[in-house]
């Protein structure tokens, strides 16, 4: 079978997955002598570790692309605050206030623009994209995290947080029957 | 000379002044870390999990029947209503009377994550109020909360009304569709539900942002500047450092409460639309019958006052009263203006009515 490739993203994809599965391939009879440990483990996920470092790497074109969205928006609203501050400054009168007054000028005017920025709609909305593609990336390492914790046999995070429900749980179970308990006790003593 | 530079005395008088300022500074004021911000005595008369129920000690000889618990907001920690014996909220109430009680809802951890809002409305404020109700020998309390914790405040009055004489909402966060902060603009845009599936709790990083963009510059530089400026003035830096302290120390919000506070109040304005479900019930703000006094401030840049108003024509009290403050946010609760207006009419007020 003949794979064709539109883009050098989708080739290096391939490259990696296709010598991941290979290597995994050729050392899996060897190495499932040692049937049990972290070494073996680790071979079984190694391909999970490649998948999600090339999905990252998808998402962390998306990440620079909003990143560099949230910069444009601070550097072009600070040149224009810049500028509007300028054609103030021939009007300030040169005395020994001239500082204070420089000063006063330029935060009331970059304090009224950045906070124009921050209250619109398209800053929010790029911002809300940043802080998703941060995620995503986040997503990712938190997969890579699993991989090795499970390749350990130490708990990873799924099976924390199943502990953390479990513990909520029974948090609120205790709390109900000791509030019953008080009740029932409160009704007897009357 | 033609190309002599001139440069006014005075403007290097205070620049020496100012670098020597900065030099002296570690020697004339407390690390942030060593000074201590719960300053009225107090007992901690209660504790579920991580939350802690505090008791003021009286500062009268007679005090009010009914007693005062205030809920804390869910942002930052309780002690910005004690962060200064003179612009303490708490002392202030002691003073005139009331028996004060106030939430804690300590530091979250990882292990909190599953903690939602039937659990902040329906436990934890719930064993407070039936704890201060029994420790009294009363049958209800007056409820006050602060920002979120008025939030928090008024659904718990909406489900419980039988356990609150009397609500008061500070600045509390309502309408979240009219709110015009740039708090609310990030709200409504962040994907929750990717974040606390990701993360886990709020960390505390996402609040540092959000508290970084409202007036960047002159809280993030003139301030600053004027700490330094005003490094000799014992007064100023004391509680320039306290509160500093108190902005510093944001814990992480419980991942569950915090996806539901987004969805319910900012993304969705469930609330206000007497649509919102806590612990599967419905909140109606027409449940809300005993007295309010709702307390907002007019140059409030974290809950706009467009946001906390409609608490006030939403409930079904008759007994209600709205107070306007020409004050900011921690204006409100911690500055000259609340010890000497806002704390009058509220303690005014919570007499007449206990």
């Amino acid at each position: 079978m003949k794979t064709e490739f539109n883009d050098p993203l989708s080739y290096y994809k391939h490259l990696t997955l296709f010598w991941t599965d290979l290597m995994y391939l050729m050392a899996n009879k060897p190495a499932s002598l040692l049937s049990a440990g972290p070494m073996r483990n680790f071979a079984t996920n190694i391909k999970k570790i490649s998948s999600e470092i090339i999905e990252a790497n998808d998402d962390l074109v998306e990440f620079n692309t909003k990143f560099l969205d949230y910069y444009k928006q601070l550097s072009d609203t600070w040149s224009e605050a810049q500028k509007k501050v300028n054609e103030k400054i021939p009007a300030i009168p040169n005395d020994a206030e001239r500082l204070e007054t420089y000063k006063r000028i330029w935060i009331d005017i970059f304090e009224t623009d950045f906070t124009e920025l921050f209250d619109s709609g398209k800053f929010g909305e790029n911002y809300g994209k940043l802080v998703a593609s941060e995620l995503e990336l986040t997503k990712h390492w938190n997969n890579i995290m699993s991989v090795l914790l499970q390749s350990a046999n130490l708990p990873n995070r799924d099976e924390i947080d199943d502990v953390y429900k479990q513990l909520h749980d029974l948090r609120r179970k205790v709390a109900k029957i000791e509030s019953d308990l008080q009740q029932k006790g409160e009704q007897n003593g009357k | 000379m033609a190309n002599e530079l001139k440069i006014d005395p005075r403007l290097v008088e205070e620049f020496l002044n100012f670098s020597k300022n900065i030099a002296e500074a570690p020697k004339l004021v407390a690390a942030p870390d060593e000074m201590i911000l719960e300053t009225t005595p107090h007992d901690v008369a209660y504790t579920e999990d991580k939350v802690r129920l505090l008791h003021y000690k009286p500062l009268t000889s007679t005090q009010n029947k009914v007693p005062l618990v205030i809920a804390y907001a869910i942002i930052n920690r309780h002690h910005i209503l004690d962060i200064h014996p003179k612009k303490s909220w708490v002392r202030n109430l002691l003073e005139q009377g009331i028996d004060v009680y106030m939430i804690d809802w300590g530091s979250p951890t990882n292990i909190d994550k599953y903690l939602d809002m039937d659990d902040y409305v329906n436990v934890y404020l719930d064993h407070c109020v039936d704890f201060v109700k029994h420790e009294s020998g009363t049958d209800n309390v007056s409820l006050q909360g602060y920002c979120t914790g008025g939030t928090l405040a008024a659904i718990y009055a909406a489900l419980h009304p039988k356990n609150v004489k009397n609500l008061v909402a500070t600045a509390p966060v309502i309408d979240g569709w009219k709110d015009t902060t740039v708090v609310s603009n990030i709200a409504k845009h962040v994907d929750v539900e990717k974040m606390v599936k990701t993360i886990g709790n709020m960390p505390p990083e996402f609040m540092y942002y959000c508290f970084s963009i409202l007036k960047p510059f002159e809280q993030g530089l003139e301030k600053y500047i004027n700490f330094f400026r005003n490094i000799h003035d014992e007064n100023y830096v004391d509680n320039f450092l306290r509160v500093e302290k108190w902005l510093g120390d944001t814990p992480p919000i419980p991942g569950e409460l915090f996806k539901q506070w987004i969805k319910d109040i900012y993304q969705d304005n469930l609330l206000i639309q007497n649509k919102m479900y806590v612990g599967g019930k419905q909140i109606s703000l027409k449940n809300i019958t005993m007295p309010l006094f709702t307390q907002v401030a007019v140059g409030d840049h974290l809950v706009s006052p467009e946001c906390s108003m409609p608490l006030h024509y939403a409930v079904g009290s008759e007994d209600k009263t709205l107070r306007m403050y020409p004050t900011g946010h921690v204006g409100m609760i911690a500055s000259s203006l609340s010890q000497k207006k806002v704390l009058t009419e509220l303690g005014q007020w919570l007499k007449e009515r206990s």
